[in-house]
């Protein structure tokens, strides 16, 4: 009803709100709060019936049509699979070679990768902790560029030490087995580990 | 028309609105701790009642509990018999009922500290308590519905619906999720495990935020705005719907918390579409309590009470668009497990639950002792900062979260994860640690001002006890009423109507987990936890390790690089209770045991890290655990657990093939200390850090050794 004819259409079933203009519901009146007679906000319908639109379809989509994006093992299978096929190609111009690295960028790579994973056992100064002491002259698996890369990349499961070949690139296990030979060996950490292995 | 005498008694009224000032500032000061806690972690000297662990259930079930349930029985006890034209049915009950209340807080208080836990969130008290609970629930529902019965008015109005639908339902909630058996006085197991416990247990905790936090604050909201506004409430038609279909929507959305979890994918459907509904219901709320004040805005500008009603609807709104937004699965696939959801869920407490508390308080305190409010000004400097508060603690959680999620899921071209170590993402986002405890104490700031206000404005006045009224008799019901005004007319017919609807979602979604095999596929290769495994679980459940841990690898490519295979329901059927978790603020440990994968760690990693874990990762926030490696592990009541779970389907007979569990117990934790002394650690066989170390080295393997 439009506001201009309420007052022609009084009907003894209503009163009027004076500062809206509104109907009041006449025998509703709880503790003095009383409540208008006004329809729901056409929005508000409209907003109710597009939410229970996009639920019958989101479940005849997944219930009728199994769509990708709403089964979760095709989902994931998919992500897995669009991952294989973006890995990028091993380019051949650049051969990896395994040799000690001593320029400044690799050792302070090397040491980023230290500080983040390795120093949570071996301790950010190589005194070693749950892992060995990486500064001293004894080495339990050898102290070769290639025997250190072969523990990173495959680990040594039994005594803790968890293979690295899926968290860290051959450059970055490289980077860090230099960093540990240029730099951390012959230093003297504040709490050092006994010395483990055999002294080369 | 023959006018009935009779009289309100306030003092009920006046001991709930103390309650709820006090345990306000106990609740809010615990979780302030809790703040501080995540970003100086050694704050608890090694103290274990004052670890985050035990602090954090103790801070919500204050805010939720003492401080929101004291202020929902304030109200209902103010305005009950207001809108009923009667008295509260009996004086006995209700103090009953506030002694009670009170006497569970006090227990929830003790024993939180001292670890004793069910670890389901927002349902932590152990059994006796639990039980004491549900009495003390029923006192209460008693006593509302026989107020109902001896009512003067003929329909009852909105506000009481959702009264009515808050008590039946958190009745509901509450004895479903805790079903138990008890292993002793003070320990339990849930009857349910893994999956199917994770489910009943966000079925409850999503619904404890829909039946405690919404429907019994919009029957605060449904009486104290039109009260303090002088306006009628703006839509009678829209009351009626938004009602209805927030109460039989609500129900179904729990799943949402299970989002990409090892849920089936037809219930984790109805928890997005659900979820998703209910955004009009919720808005129709709002909309009811905000144009309810249209001619009224010049009084809300001046008004301290009617402004926190207004920023406390328009937080209500805003949390409720933003919950069925995170239940959408490629928003959830973000949000959860991080600071998002810390940062949604303190929108709806510190914006809606609390500012409608404070609002109401500003009202009552002033009619129930018959004097002015101490000071208008201190009330808007609360008003400010608490709105501020708000802000300071929400916005930098918001940045954390996405910050997070994002750095969890990038990789690097070649192919790796960009931040391998989840400790890197933490100290990231760290700062929005510390301005989150801005915010906090900003809050609790203002928590101290109201205290001050209430206070001196009940000094100022002398308690008003007894309010006299008068209404006629019940009048006889009128014909050619709607069928809607026929049950507002009838509040135990209406009562029983409100139970069928909220029913109807938890049945249909928790049922079928249970009758239909296919939705927990079995896995041969899983077995029960050894004695000492199960010994070290209930420790991991007693430090609340869950809180900061999850136990749920997603399945998304990063999950999977980072923490192994995902979690598969068949991998959790003897996890009583499950222990999925919620939130990441360290890493998932699903599979911390697994030793191919990258977050294996050996026994001597874990003793030292439970001991001084800054001294392994200088940057990190865990909480050092001193007292596991001190106390003696107890197995006095291990064999009750054993045939307890074994009655709960645990096949322990087959497992232990007779032999002595407290036997099979000592022979692994030799053979584990062993190890430890082997490699410099001077530790017993029977410490409780044995147990726990034995339960992490085995969690994610059972389904490698198939």
């Amino acid at each position: 009803m439009a506001k201009e004819n309420i007052n022609q259409h009084h009907n003894e079933d209503y009163e009027y709100d004076t500062l809206t203009n509104d109907k009041l519901i006449k025998d509703h009146d709880y503790d003095g709060i009383r409540e208008l007679d006004n329809d729901l906000p056409p929005w508000w319908k409209w907003l109710f019936y597009i939410t229970i639109i996009f639920s019958i379809v989101y479940c005849i989509r997944l219930f009728v049509f199994h769509s990708d994006d709403l089964v979760q093992d095709r989902e994931y299978e998919k992500a897995m699979v669009e991952a294989e096929m973006n890995k990028p190609v091993q380019s051949e111009a650049i051969e990896f070679k395994l040799v000690l690295l001593e320029d400044e960028t690799s050792i302070a790579s090397g040491k980023e990768t230290w500080d983040k994973i390795c120093a949570v056992c071996h301790l950010v100064d190589g005194g070693g902790l749950v892992g060995p002491n990486m500064t001293d002259n004894y080495w339990i698996h050898g102290n070769t560029v290639e025997d250190m890369f072969n523990i990173i990349t495959t680990g040594v499961i039994e005594k803790g030490m968890i293979p690295y070949k899926d968290q860290l690139s051959e450059q970055k296990r490289l980077e860090v087995i230099s960093f540990i030979l240029v730099k951390l060996q012959g230093t003297s950490p504040a709490t050092p580990k006994a010395p483990e292995g055999t002294e080369y | 028309m023959q006018l009935e005498k009779f009289t309100y008694d306030n003092r009920l009224t006046k001991m709930f609105l103390f309650a709820t000032v006090l345990w306000g500032v106990v609740g809010m000061l615990v979780g302030l701790t809790a703040a501080f806690e995540l970003i100086f972690p050694n704050m608890s000297g090694g103290i274990s009642w004052l670890s985050f662990g035990r602090l954090r259930p103790l801070h919500t079930n204050a805010a939720i509990f003492a401080f929101v349930g004291n202020g929902i029985f304030l109200a209902v006890y103010y305005s009950t018999p207001r809108l009923l034209k009667t008295p509260m049915f009996s004086k006995a009950l209700g103090n009953i009922h506030f002694w009670g209340w009170q006497l569970i807080i006090l227990l929830a208080a003790i024993t939180f500290p001292l670890g004793l836990t069910q670890s389901k969130e927002y349902a932590e008290l152990i059994w006796p308590i639990d039980v004491l609970v549900v009495i003390i629930w029923v006192v209460f529902g008693l006593n509302l519905i026989m107020t109902l019965v001896k009512r003067r008015t003929k329909h009852i109005y909105v506000a009481i619906w959702f009264y009515i639908a808050t008590w039946v339902t958190i009745a509901v909630l509450y004895i479903v999720n805790n079903l138990q058996i008890p292993t002793s006085f003070l320990h339990s197991y849930p009857i349910y495990a893994g999956v199917q416990d994770a489910l009943v247990q966000w079925w409850y905790g999503h619904n404890a935020v829909a039946f405690f936090l919404t429907t019994p604050i919009l029957g605060i909201m449904y009486y104290f705005i039109p009260k303090a506004s002088n306006r009628p409430i703006y839509s009678y038609k829209l009351s009626i719907i938004h009602f209805w279909s927030l109460i039989f929507l609500y129900i179904w959305a729990g799943p949402h918390h299970l989002l990409y979890s090892a849920l089936p994918d037809w219930v984790q459907a109805l928890g997005v579409v659900f979820s998703i509904m209910l955004i009009a219901p919720s808005w129709g709320g709002m909309i009811n309590g905000l144009l309810t004040l249209r001619g009224a805005w010049d009084k809300v500008r001046e008004d301290p009470v009617l402004k926190m009603f207004v920023v406390g609807v328009t937080a209500y709104g805003m949390a409720t668009f933003e919950g069925p937004m995170l239940a959408l699965k490629t928003v959830n696939a973000l949000s959860h497990f991080t600071d998002w959801t810390i940062a949604h869920v303190h929108i709806g407490t510190l914006g809606w639950n609390a500012m409608l508390n404070f609002g109401m308080i500003y009202w009552l305190v002033p009619r129930l002792f018959k004097t002015k409010l101490w000071s208008v000004k201190l009330a808007n400097t609360h008003f400010w900062i608490a709105t501020l508060g708000m802000l300071f603690f929400s916005i930098p959680l918001y940045f954390a979260g996405f910050t997070q999620a994002l750095m969890w899921k990038q990789f690097t071209e070649e192919g790796y994860l960009a931040y391998p170590n989840f400790l890197e993402t933490v100290t990231q986002i760290l700062p929005m640690y510390y301005l989150r405890a801005f915010g906090g104490s900003l809050y609790f700031i203002g928590a101290i001002l109201f205290v001050v206000n209430v206070w001196k404005t009940a000094k100022s006045g002398s308690f008003v006890r007894y309010e006299e009224d008068q209404a006629p008799a019940k009048p006889a019901p009128k014909a050619g009423e709607g069928w809607h005004r026929k049950l507002e007319g009838r509040p135990l017919q209406f009562t029983v109507v409100a139970l069928v609807v909220i029913l109807i979602g938890g049945l249909i979604e928790i049922v079928p987990m249970y009758l239909v095999k296919s939705n927990v596929p079995t896995i041969s290769s899983v077995q029960p936890y050894t004695p000492l495994e199960l010994e070290g679980r209930d420790i991991y459940v007693r430090e609340g390790c869950y809180l900061c841990h999850s136990q749920m690898i997603r399945p998304f490519r990063d999950e999977v690089e980072r923490y192994g295979d995902y979690t598969k329901a068949g991998e959790t059927v003897y996890d009583h209770p499950s222990q999925y978790g919620s939130k990441r603020t360290g890493p998932d440990l699903a599979r911390e045991g697994v030793k191919t994968l990258p977050n294996y760690k050996p026994d001597s990693w874990h003793y030292n890290h439970m001991i001084d874990p800054q001294k392994l990762n200088a940057e990190s926030i865990m909480p050092p655990y001193p007292w596991l490696a001190n106390r003696d592990l107890d197995v006095s009541t291990l064999e009750s657990k054993i045939s307890v779970l074994e009655g709960l389907g645990v096949p322990y007979d087959d497992y232990l093939k007779g032999q002595d569990p407290t036997e099979h117990l000592n022979i692994q934790a030799a053979k584990i200390a062993e190890g430890l002394r082997a490699g410099g650690i001077q530790v017993d066989d029977n410490k409780e850090i044995i147990a726990i170390i034995a339960y992490l080295q085995r969690l994610g393997n059972d389904i490698y050794n198939e």
